[in-house]
């Protein structure tokens, strides 16, 4: 009888603890993210979550991580199924058909309630959707070139390419079979060549070296001769073996920080990637501005209130939108990812002190601003996917058929209208 | 109140005990086919549980059998079947009668012919794309030691060097089911029918086509209904190896629902794929279970 009472006693005492806990985390907002546990952002999600937490008792916010290249699927079927996560994280080229659905809340009430000014925000006219703010932007970033100098100087290539033709003899010369086992092992550059976006950022190097784009004022130029002039130049580097074939971005800059590939033209994130690098690796890999101008650029990825929950559960994301964009958040954004945060007006002296980097970084997105370059189409936002892939699959039967690109540029601009009708 | 175990209310009794396996199977087999067919008469991009539905139309099937994308995934896919069921077949019975044999090691030989079946997929599908890289992989490098290539094979990029890449990675991990089948088939034929071959002055070519093939059609059948379907709804294998490309070379019905439902967030013609697939997959099933079934044994 008397174990009796105690196990009821000690259960009663659980139960109430659990109880209190409950009581205490009555809300939990859930937020789904494939920067969990990344390295830089993610340490900088965890500080806006500790922020948010701490100014809002009562109320959790659970991460979730799911991979980057299901994410599209997962909060597509999220939504699909009305269970989309409280705070809505998205790539900034896939929120438009969310958008399109009506599934995103119209952030203008919010924007003018708070007073939240978001001139001057880079990027943030993509999260325009049909005359309403859609999102919040993130990220807005220029490319820059990542290039392993001792590769480079092994090749007699003293500097880091300045144009097209300075970039093509770099690759030529860095291009070798060094174990002489008949097999290329070490490669100029790294193009890569599976996933339709990566594929077409790549491309669009070239095509905005080459005076070119996808669009002019939302309308498909893939036909235009700066486009065609991109597609030759990047047809060329395969021609020539200058690349690896086959392969994603993550493999490219896997093999660059393996000292396989001598330059790659990528986001500034690939800092951090080059940061990971083998000790006696990290010397060589640096940082230049790429060969062409402008460079690519582009928005990365966007915040947005999902329209089907709750009013309070709308103002608490809000809360949490708020903290992202606080000075102090954009701030540490900066510091934290070693990228310009898109609040203007920041002071940057203590990250360009800690990053060398930095600068180049800020100026390549300053110039891919200025000549108001995005990655993402304009006006072929919602076709972007079906646009990627007929990019794609017509540049793979470029390579394979040996087909001039003046052809290959006409056929892709022909789809594309079609799929726009 | 119902007496169960009255002899006219057993039908009813059993009827009550099916009844929960039943609802169960139709809440998470019927009821998600029916959605799709539903989704597939309606013009909509993305679906959603609990919103109105959409008038009624036949466009997403006029679109499919206009399209010259699905009469060529079709295509690939029928040539996946009848190339991967067909190899997986015979080296599952070529396996399955050498590990039936009694020698020293068997128990190994037997684990070691199963093991592709028991790597998880997407781990598997991985570590051979690595292999089969045309820069990097162990495949091409290999190949270019022994003199057999002097270019390295561009798995990704060739049509058909991919198709047979994609089929082969399939075989590897699709004939270890055939085996295993098979293997238990082989194991079930009476010694007897073998003796009385023997004393009949039957040959062993003879013995295993006139004893072990009709007494294994049964297993054979079921065999390959599971494979071909298999191959038909295999999604990882090519997503991770090729994507579907290049040039819609190892585009399956399986991608292809995939690509239009999710890449292209156009639910209504992805679903119209997917039904269609589903009714060629039922009518294969009838059709080799009913060949097979059917079989002199």
């Amino acid at each position: 009888m008397k174990r009796l009472s105690r196990i009821a006693a000690t259960t009663a005492l659980a139960l109430t603890t659990t109880l209190s806990a409950l009581s205490v985390s009555a809300e939990t907002l859930t937020f789904v993210s494939w920067q969990k546990d990344d390295p830089s952002f993610g340490a900088w999600w965890d500080e806006v979550i500790a922020e948010f937490e701490a100014t809002h008792e009562g109320v959790d916010i659970e991460m979730t991580r799911v991979a980057r290249n299901e994410y599209a699927t997962s909060m597509f079927t999220m939504f699909a199924g009305a269970a989309p996560p409280d705070i809505v994280h998205l790539a900034a080229f896939e929120y438009q058909p969310f958008a399109a659905e009506g599934w995103l809340e119209p952030l203008d009430p919010y924007i003018a309630e708070s007073g939240l000014d978001l001139t001057g925000w880079a990027g943030q006219a993509t999260c325009e959707w049909d005359g309403n703010t859609s999102c919040l932007m993130l990220l807005y970033a220029g490319y820059v070139m990542a290039y392993n100098e001792a590769l480079l100087a092994d090749a007699g290539v003293t500097t880091p390419p300045t144009d097209w033709e300075s970039f093509l003899a770099a690759a030529r010369a860095a291009t070798k079979d060094t174990d002489g086992d008949g097999v290329t092992d070490k490669f100029g550059v790294g193009m890569p060549t599976k996933g339709a976006s990566s594929v077409m950022h790549g491309i669009l190097n070239f095509v905005l070296g080459a005076g070119g784009d996808w669009t002019v004022d939302g309308k498909p130029t893939f036909d235009s001769e700066g486009t065609i002039e991109g597609l030759r130049r990047w047809k060329q580097l395969f021609d020539e073996g200058l690349t690896p074939r086959d392969l994603g971005t993550s493999d490219m800059r896997q093999l660059h920080i393996e000292g396989h590939i001598a330059m790659l033209l990528d986001g500034p994130w690939v800092r951090g990637v080059q940061k990971r690098a083998a000790e006696d690796m990290l010397p060589n890999l640096k940082l230049a501005k790429t060969p062409f101008s402008p460079p690519v650029g582009g928005t990365s990825n966007v915040l947005a209130i999902p329209s089907d929950i709750s009013d309070e559960r709308k103002n608490l994301v809000w809360d949490f939108i708020q903290i992202a964009a606080s000075e102090k958040y954009q701030q540490r954004f900066s510091a934290i990812s070693s990228s310009p945060a898109p609040r203007p007006g920041l002071d940057y002296s203590a990250e360009i002190a800690a990053e060398p980097y930095f600068e180049l970084i800020a100026e390549q997105a300053n110039a891919a601003a200025a000549a108001g370059v995005d990655r993402l189409p304009r006006g072929l936002e919602i076709e972007f996917p079906e646009v990627g892939k007929i990019v794609l699959q017509e540049v793979q039967r470029m390579l394979i058929e040996d087909i001039d690109p003046a052809v290959t540029g006409k056929t892709i601009q022909e789809r594309v209208l079609a799929i726009k009708k | 109140m119902i007496d169960f175990s009255a002899p006219k209310n057993r039908k009813t009794f059993g009827y009550l005990l099916l009844a929960p396996a039943v609802i169960l199977m139709a809440a998470i087999i019927v009821y998600p086919i029916l959605l799709s067919v539903d989704v597939s008469l309606q013009d909509v991009r993305i679906a959603r549980i609990g919103e109105d539905a959409k008038p009624r139309t036949l466009d997403n099937y006029r679109w499919l059998f206009g399209s010259h994308e699905f009469w060529r995934a079709g295509w690939v896919t029928a040539k996946m079947v009848f190339f991967v069921g067909g190899t997986a077949l015979v080296i599952g019975l070529a396996t399955a009668m050498l590990v039936n044999q009694r020698f020293k090691g068997r128990a190994a030989a037997r684990l070691f012919v199963a093991l592709p079946w028991a790597v998880p997929e997407v781990v598997a599908t991985v570590v051979w794309a690595w292999m089969l890289d045309s820069s990097f992989g162990v495949i091409n490098w290999g190949l270019l030691q022994v003199g057999l290539i002097d270019q390295p094979i561009q798995f990704a990029s060739d049509a058909n060097a991919a198709f047979f890449a994609v089929c082969f990675v399939m075989i590897w991990k699709g004939y270890p089911l055939m085996s295993i089948m098979l293997l238990a088939g082989l194991q079930s034929i009476p010694e007897e029918q073998y003796q009385a071959a023997k004393v009949d002055g039957a040959g062993p070519f003879q013995r295993f086509w006139y004893v072990t093939i009709p007494n294994l059609m049964p297993v054979i059948g079921v065999t390959l209904v599971m494979t071909t379907l298999w191959v038909f709804r295999d999604f990882a294998i090519i997503h991770v190896l090729t994507e579907g490309g290049p040039l819609g070379a190892t585009t399956s019905l399986s991608i292809m629902t995939y690509e239009q439902s999710f890449s292209f967030f156009r639910m209504g013609q992805g679903a119209a794929v997917g039904v269609v697939t589903l009714i060629i997959c039922a009518f294969i099933s009838r059709a080799l279970v009913g060949r097979f079934a059917n079989s002199p044994h």
